[in-house]
């Protein structure tokens, strides 16, 4: 049976989650809508299309601490980091919801990426179903959709006056009250349609394109800024860092992308991706091909953010749409 | 503490630092834990990350073997800042070890055969556990040819092991420098001219190369003129690492990941790798 929740008890319930442990949800910051730490309730954004960067961050930090190095004694101990506390993510659109369970084929695979792993487990994610399409979204044609509950524990889809709830986990289960539930009486409203991108075939296709000019092509204009690897909810690689501050050590990570000039220089100064058309097939290559040969799926859930965010207007679907247009190589 | 957390090294005591060449040091390091001993096997070609608390970790090959049960060994040229801090480390001090990663020389498949092993500059160093498992068993392999080379005589790591391997059984070493000084008296020529000089034999052959990747690729180019095929030649490749554990995507090459499908590949192996490194 669908239930429903006022939109009243809404904001009871996410006061409810902000007191028992950290609510994570949209909120204004500047001229962007992000995902924070909410502190008051009224902070809640309930009406967006999408935030400015995915949820990601919440899972696996921008920066994050893998070990502390303590002295004692003259010798050294580590003292690895641990995630403690429990965290509601409120409001992740579907997509970024499904960029999640990609994250999840390479980080817990064995052996497991603990903090991830420790995030992954203390994290509740509770989806809101988008109601309009953004312009630049391509979901449906990347295996999400509108009303996707890949990785979700509760999902909301607003409706008159509040929010038809669907608890898909036992997990989102234990943290619905009943007594803020009622039987639906409105039915649930239709799924827009989101533009389709040829994706379909489009791994061998990448394998055909993958020789020629075209990736020099698209790269000429890029300013390796990064932005599309930021935004992105599966892109995951990343660096390891020591940070020396007053003495005290740390052994940290950080998001990295492929794009970067240096991704591959090893040690010495060689480095096998000097070429920055090599580096820009690498990133569709990725999320094309090797990804979805790896694991499965097509490492892209179509939320559209990258293509927003290139400076330089570098777009996936027009990417996808040249690949398919390619022949065999040379 | 101990940790399940994969990024989290083990405590270990660098037991003894030697000069291998003006900027190559040999690292002999115990694991701390004596509980974890026993259980630190590895093989050639493997390799493990080394920490320098507070600059960082890097990945070095192994150029020990695990069933002598000695203390781990790396040789680390210095060239970064990893390298660098690690030079400046006197015996007793504490460092980090996580590994052994990555996949190994496939010394099953030599038995019964003869094998060239070449090497150039501190890429020679994971051959060394090649050659070592080699000459500890001897009567399972055919000839053995060693080529070491290096851009000048100072450079030829394991120098002070060249007798003991140059009067093994079936057994010749031959070294080259790009340059030479007053006191060598020995070849000066490029690893592949070398390849080319000593005619070597594919017939019941395998060739093992490690070194920097222009050596790599003019040796192949050699080796393939004397009728080496794909599958009788194994080389390593290189690529930048932060894990080992194929999540970082450093070393993304293909479908592969260098740290965990690699770092050995047969040249047929490396031939059906979309992207070339």
């Amino acid at each position: 049976m669908r239930q429903f929740i006022s939109k009243q008890n809404l904001i009871s319930w996410l006061r409810q989650q902000m007191e028992a442990r950290q609510l994570v949800a949209p909120t204004q910051v500047d001229d962007l809508i992000l995902f924070r730490r909410i502190d008051r309730v009224d902070d809640v954004i309930l009406q967006f299309q999408n935030t400015a960067t995915s949820p990601k961050e919440w899972l696996f930090p921008k920066t994050e601490t893998l070990f502390h190095v303590e002295r004692k004694d003259g010798k050294a101990e580590l003292i690895p980091a641990e995630i403690d506390g429990e965290t509601v993510i409120f409001g992740l659109r579907p997509c970024d919801a499904r960029g999640i369970t990609m994250l999840d084929l390479p980080y817990l695979a064995d052996p497991a990426d603990t903090l991830y792993r420790q995030h992954r487990q203390k994290t509740v994610l509770v989806g809101l179903s988008c109601l309009t399409a953004c312009p630049e979204c391509f979901c449906e044609s990347m295996g999400s959709g509108p009303e996707d509950t890949a990785a979700l524990d509760i999902m909301f889809t607003e409706v008159r006056d509040g929010y038809l709830v669907q608890a898909i986990t036992e997990k989102g289960r234990s943290l619905m009250p009943q007594a803020l539930l009622s039987p639906a009486e409105t039915v649930k409203p239709p799924a827009p349609e989101t533009a389709p991108v040829p994706s379909e075939g489009i791994t061998a296709k990448m394998r055909q394109a993958f020789d020629g000019p075209y990736w020099g092509r698209v790269a000429d204009r890029c300013i390796h800024c990064n932005v599309c690897a930021y935004v992105c909810p599966t892109c995951y690689c990343f660096d390891v860092r020591d940070y020396t501050n007053k003495g005290s050590v740390e052994r940290v990570r950080s998001w990295e992308s492929c794009q970067s000039p240096g991704f591959t220089k090893i040690a010495g100064g060689h480095d096998p991706r000097a070429n920055k058309g090599a580096r820009m097939r690498q990133r569709f290559s990725h999320k094309l091909l090797y990804f979805p040969e790896q694991f499965g799926p097509l490492h892209c859930v179509g939320c559209g953010r990258c293509v927003r965010a290139c400076p330089v207007n570098i777009d996936i679907r027009e990417i996808m749409q040249d690949v398919q247009r390619m022949g065999a190589p040379k | 503490m101990k940790s399940d957390n994969p990024f989290v090294p083990h405590m270990a005591t660098l037991r003894e630092a030697v000069e291998l060449t003006p900027d190559v040091m040999l690292f002999r390091i115990d694991l701390d834990d004596p509980d974890l001993k026993p259980d630190f096997s590895y093989q050639p070609g493997q390799f493990v990350f080394v920490s320098a608390f507070g600059t960082g970790e890097s990945p070095f090959g192994l150029t020990s073997v695990s069933y002598r049960r000695g203390p781990l060994e790396v040789a680390v040229r210095k060239v970064g800042t990893v390298t660098g801090s690690l030079h400046e480390l006197e015996a007793g001090a504490s460092v980090g070890v996580r590994g052994p990663f990555g996949n190994h020389f496939p010394l099953d498949d030599f038995r019964g055969k003869n094998i060239h092993i070449i090497g150039g500059g501190i890429g020679f160093a994971p051959l060394r556990p090649v050659i070592l498992t080699i000459l500890d068993h001897r009567s399972d392999y055919e000839d053995l040819l060693i080529l070491n080379g290096a851009r000048t005589p100072q450079d030829l790591v394991f120098a002070s092991e060249f007798d003991t391997w140059a009067a093994s059984p079936r057994t010749r070493l031959e070294l080259t420098v790009d340059a030479g000084d007053k006191s060598w008296t020995g070849r000066v020529a490029l690893i592949p001219s070398v390849v080319r000089e000593l005619n070597l034999s594919p017939q019941n052959s395998v060739a093992v190369i490690c070194g920097p990747p222009i050596m790599i690729h003019f040796t192949l180019i050699e080796l393939k003129k004397l009728g080496f095929a794909d599958h009788q030649i194994v080389t390593t490749l290189e690529g930048k690492m932060k894990c080992g554990l194929g999540k970082c995507a450093r070393c993304n090459v293909g479908d592969k990941y260098v740290c965990k499908d690699g770092p050995v590949f047969t040249l047929e192996q490396i031939s059906t790798l979309l992207e070339q490194f």
